[in-house]
């Protein structure tokens, strides 16, 4: 009897979890621009209508342009801080490995709000370039937690072993760390750019006059006939996502193996 | 690979001078000085914490020191980096790299070295014949066993012909057999190349059979740096003889001494003169004999000895299938000393209880006091 609850549970909470993003590709493919059942048919004319749609472009590529400077500098930033996080020990580096990984359970709406604050005080026109800053807060943590589990299961004596066969300390990063936690890095750039572009309360509250793809789709639920083509959208967004993450978690994967090291669990 | 220059004997390789090390308040190693001759194979032996590992790691230049010096073939080494020393470090965990080839973890070094592709290709393949991995060369080095990650970290440290090679525990990981195997071959590449070998170890066995000379550390101090037989048969305190093998430990009282000889009366067995070199200097400690239990013989009926012989009662009987150990009070007193005895045919292992006749001779002991 337990176990009958419990699966039912499981069954109920997968459905609640995953049914709204299964209707996503149902009513993109619907005949119809009511959002509703019984489905009139199959379409195909809610992406032709996305694609040709200038705004959403203009928008995509604000939110590309920022998701892939927010992965680039996120990661860059993570590896000064992973590397120095697990192989140096200084005065205060609890606390301060703690202020890094802060904005990771810091609610957004503070960061974007305090962000603000600042930005107009000190008179930064908002533009992409601050939702870029913002987002480069709030992955950074994700990326030193990343390249952190990278650089932990690396064998200290590596580089040691670089350094006594006549390596520098540059060439041995080259050969052989870098090498090495390359799996990470690439995890890392996949998660941050996915976080960026999904953000909505930083881009929204920090792009001004520009628009990005979150902010955007929000605005079109506003017109009814506009709602199918966002779903459409939506769909292949999804698509993107998933294909990033198991990317992502395919590199990490492989990262543990080749080191040797164990797997304590990832973001998948 | 015999390029290591003839060197004149009992030359000088690696001297330490007074070499302090502080890990904070921590002080690891505590004025250690010292010489390793050209060519030989040294081991660093101790318990861990003593600092063993710690003074290799100044040799190869990943540990600087804070007070003394380190020389190498004469060279002072405090302004020289850990890449531009003559030396070469075998890994405790063997650190090959796991996204290359055995080839490229071999030829690693190589990469400065201004000789064709083919040539450093040959010297590749002829470093991995030495260690007897010849044609493993395109192998994955991270499906290798331990035995052979050994042999590739090994061959990658010998590629470059260093003055010295350092090996860090190098055999701890490998089970008991291959362990022992891999004893014989070390023994055997050192001599076939000649170069100076540096082993750190803990275990006393590995360093009695592979060394030409010891040094034993405890707490950050050299305390007795000799050949292998000096060690076991003439430790110079009690602390070396616990360490190194067995030594039953009795209690005695220096008599006084006679012409360079020292008269001992050691309980259970009686008095007995020493020559100095069984006097180590004194330590401030009641004074003891030491006896290994090998240097005592049970005698069986009818056998008999020129030694001195001295009663017992045996106590306990520990049975090794090629030895027997026995714990044995001596002349009804309460010291108590262990034996071990080989087992031949013919011989019974003697009973718990049964009263044996305990040989034994004045030259196999050394006074601590």
């Amino acid at each position: 009897m337990k176990a009958r609850g419990l699966r039912a549970y499981a069954i109920g909470y997968l459905i609640f979890l995953y049914a709204p993003i299964v209707l996503l590709p149902i009513f993109a493919f619907n005949d119809s621009r009511i959002i509703a059942f019984p489905l009139s048919g199959f379409t195909t004319n809610w992406f032709t209508e996305m694609w040709a749609d200038r705004q959403l472009w203009q928008a995509l590529r604000n939110s590309l342009v920022i998701s892939g400077s927010t992965a680039v500098i996120a990661t860059v930033l993570g590896v000064f801080g992973a590397r120095a996080s697990t192989r140096y020990s200084f005065p205060g580096k609890g606390g301060l490995v703690g202020l890094i990984m802060l904005p990771l359970v810091l609610p957004e709406m503070i960061v974007a709000m305090s962000l603000l604050v600042v930005l107009l005080a000190i008179s930064v026109p908002l533009s992409i370039f601050t939702v870029i800053l913002g987002h480069v807060l709030i992955t950074t943590p994700f990326a030193v937690a990343i390249l952190s589990s990278a650089f932990q299961s690396l064998d200290k004596s590596l580089e040691e072993a670089a350094y006594d066969l006549g390596e520098g300390p540059v060439s041995t990063f080259r050969l052989i760390i870098l090498p090495l936690v390359a799996p990470g890095i690439i995890s890392s750039l996949l998660i941050c750019f996915t976080i960026s572009l999904d953000e909505f309360i930083i881009a929204y509250f920090l792009a001004g006059a520009d628009t990005v793809l979150s902010s955007y789709i929000y605005g079109q639920f506003r017109f009814p006939a506009k709602v199918p083509a966002m779903l459409a959208l939506g769909t292949i967004l999804v698509l993107v996502s998933v294909i990033l993450l198991s990317i992502a978690e395919f590199f990490r994967r492989r990262g543990i193996a080749k080191t040797g090291g164990k797997d304590t669990g990832g973001f998948l | 690979m015999s390029s290591a220059k003839p060197v004149p004997p009992n030359s000088t390789m690696i001297e330490f001078r007074d070499v302090h090390k502080y890990y904070g308040d921590y002080h690891a190693l505590r004025g250690i000085s010292g010489t390793i001759r050209a060519g030989e194979f040294f081991s660093l032996l101790g318990p861990s914490g003593c600092g063993k590992t710690t003074l290799l790691r100044t040799i190869a230049g990943f540990e600087g020191i804070d007070g003394g010096a380190v020389l190498i073939d004469g060279k002072d080494m405090a302004r020289v980096a850990a890449n531009k020393r003559p030396t070469n470090m075998v890994f405790q965990s063997y650190a090959i790299f796991p996204h290359m080839s055995v080839g490229e973890n071999v030829g690693f070094g190589l990469r400065r070295d201004p000789r064709s592709a083919a040539e450093k290709a040959r010297a590749v393949e002829d470093a991995l014949e030495m260690v007897g991995l010849k044609g493993y060369g395109a192998r994955a080095a991270h499906a290798l066993s331990g035995g052979q990650r050994q042999r590739v970290a090994l061959a990658r440290a010998l590629i470059l012909k260093p003055k010295v090679l350092l090996l860090d525990e190098p055999l701890s990981a490998l089970d008991k057999k291959m362990r022992e195997h891999m004893q014989v071959e070390l023994i055997k590449l050192q001599r076939q190349v000649g170069i100076t070998f540096v082993l750190v170890t803990h275990d006393q066995e590995e360093a009695l059979v592979m060394s030409d000379r010891i040094a034993v550390m405890f707490e950050g101090e050299i305390a007795q740096l000799a050949d292998p037989e000096t060690l076991y048969r003439r430790p110079n305190s009690k602390k070396v003889a616990d360490f190194i093998g067995t030594m039953n430990f009795i209690p005695a009282v220096v008599i006084g001494e006679t012409g360079g000889q020292i008269e001992v009366e050691a309980k259970g067995l009686g008095r007995a003169l020493l020559d100095a070199d069984q006097c180590p200097a004194g330590q401030g400690d009641s004074p003891m004999v030491g006896l290994r239990p090998e240097t005592l013989t049970l005698m069986y009926p009818g056998q008999t000895t020129t030694e001195r012989t001295v009663d017992g009662v045996i106590d306990e009987v520990i049975y090794f299938g090629d030895m027997t150990y026995y714990d044995v009070y001596l002349g009804g007193t309460d010291v108590e000393v262990r034996l071990s005895m080989r087992n031949t045919p013919g011989r019974p292992i003697l009973e718990v209880g049964s009263k044996v006749d305990v040989a034994w001779s004045a030259s196999a002991l050394v006074l601590f006091r």
